[in-house]
């Protein structure tokens, strides 16, 4: 099953992703979270906490400014930009941002 | 007419920047003084703050032209300034803000094209002694980092009390070390239940808080009904915080004289 959520700002994706994912995994499902968010948060919502969501980002910033190479294969994106989140959800946070057109 | 504000307001999206930055445009126009409100959000939020009946406002098509070659893709016709453009295509709000809106995503991607590249020279060309400029940014961090708010000199983050509104508020005020720094970046504590938890924020994000706006249940109440806050609770803790961010940003120091703007 493949799922996005979307919406306006504020009107609680992040906080339904988290749980749809939390609550697969918890009915016995592999789930890896996807956050594409150019400002991500899903990390606090999964409950990975501050720091490892900051470092998730720390991270995906190097890959953008060309200080880190960009994965080639779906696991090397889990490995490399993942963190294991509750409830064995594997948290990646990713982008596929190559021009910086704002909007 | 007082020094006029160059203000643009940011911050994770449903923190409430068009809701603040819509009433504080009405406010300061209650006060006489001529306001502009810029959008350059997609989504419509601002529009319902300032109380405007449209919600999809664009500039027309026919204020650009094709560009130069190797210039922007569109410029405004050559019949054309700034001024002109407010004058003629600026929507009217209540209290008699001045509205230019970036085009929300209603219409065709190309002629939305057009009315963008027409609002960002507006904006870059808009005579600031004549006018107070508000701003209204999209949700999250990109559009501000890459510049978008280089109009204003105050940048107020707009932060809730939560830990993604926070994060968001962090990431935000990096812009802080960008070459287009606004020389005053604050945060304005949205939502709060008290002084208390404005002032924790405050101090979290190792910031000053401009302004501590309390959750209002008139203004949320009016939300649901498409009401404009200010219409919703005319007075109130919502619009005494939001006069009081006004004043806040009347007495700071903008030291205009070194940057030539008199």
């Amino acid at each position: 099953m493949k799922i996005a959520v979307v919406g306006k700002g504020g009107s609680g994706k992040t906080t339904t992703s988290a749980v749809l994912a939390r609550a697969l995994s918890r009915g016995g499902r592999r789930v890896v979270a996807l956050d594409c968010d150019t400002n991500p948060n899903l990390g606090i919502s999964l409950g990975v906490g501050d720091l490892e969501t900051q470092r998730l980002l720390t991270v995906r910033e190097q890959v953008d400014e060309g200080e880190a190479e960009h994965a080639v294969t779906w696991a090397d994106i889990l490995e490399r930009y993942g963190a294991d989140a509750p409830d064995g959800v594997r948290l990646s946070v990713i982008t596929r941002i190559e021009n910086p057109e704002p909007g | 007419m007082i020094d006029p504000l160059r203000v643009a307001f940011v911050g994770k999206g449903g923190s409430g920047k068009s809701t603040i930055s819509g009433s504080f445009a009405r406010l300061l126009a209650r006060r006489g003084e001529p306001v502009l409100a810029l959008d350059s959000d997609p989504l419509p939020g601002m529009a319902y703050a300032l109380g405007v009946p449209v919600d999809d406002t664009p500039l027309p098509d026919d204020v650009v032209v094709e560009g130069p070659e190797d210039g922007p893709r569109w410029v405004l016709h050559p019949d054309l300034d700034a001024a002109a453009v407010i004058e003629r295509h600026a929507t009217v709000c209540p209290d008699g803000v001045r509205y230019l809106q970036f085009g929300n995503l209603w219409g065709h991607i190309s002629t939305l094209q057009r009315a963008q590249h027409a609002w960002s020279q507006v904006v870059r060309d808009v005579d600031p002694d004549r006018w107070h400029l508000v701003g209204d940014l999209p949700g999250g961090t990109r559009q501000a980092m890459f510049g978008w708010a280089k109009y204003a000199d105050v940048v107020c983050v707009v932060v809730e009390p939560t830990a993604k509104s926070l994060h968001s508020a962090e990431r935000l005020l990096n812009l802080s070390t960008a070459t287009w720094a606004p020389r005053h970046l604050l945060l304005v504590a949205n939502k709060v239940a008290d002084g208390d938890e404005a002032r924790r924020l405050g101090e979290r994000l190792a910031r000053p808080v401009a302004a501590s706006v309390p959750l209002d249940a008139d203004v949320a109440r009016g939300d649901r009904l498409a009401r404009a806050p200010l219409d919703a609770a005319p007075d109130g803790p919502f619009s005494d915080a939001v006069g009081g961010l006004i004043d806040h940003l009347r007495a700071l120091d903008y030291d205009r004289a070194a940057r030539g703007v008199t």
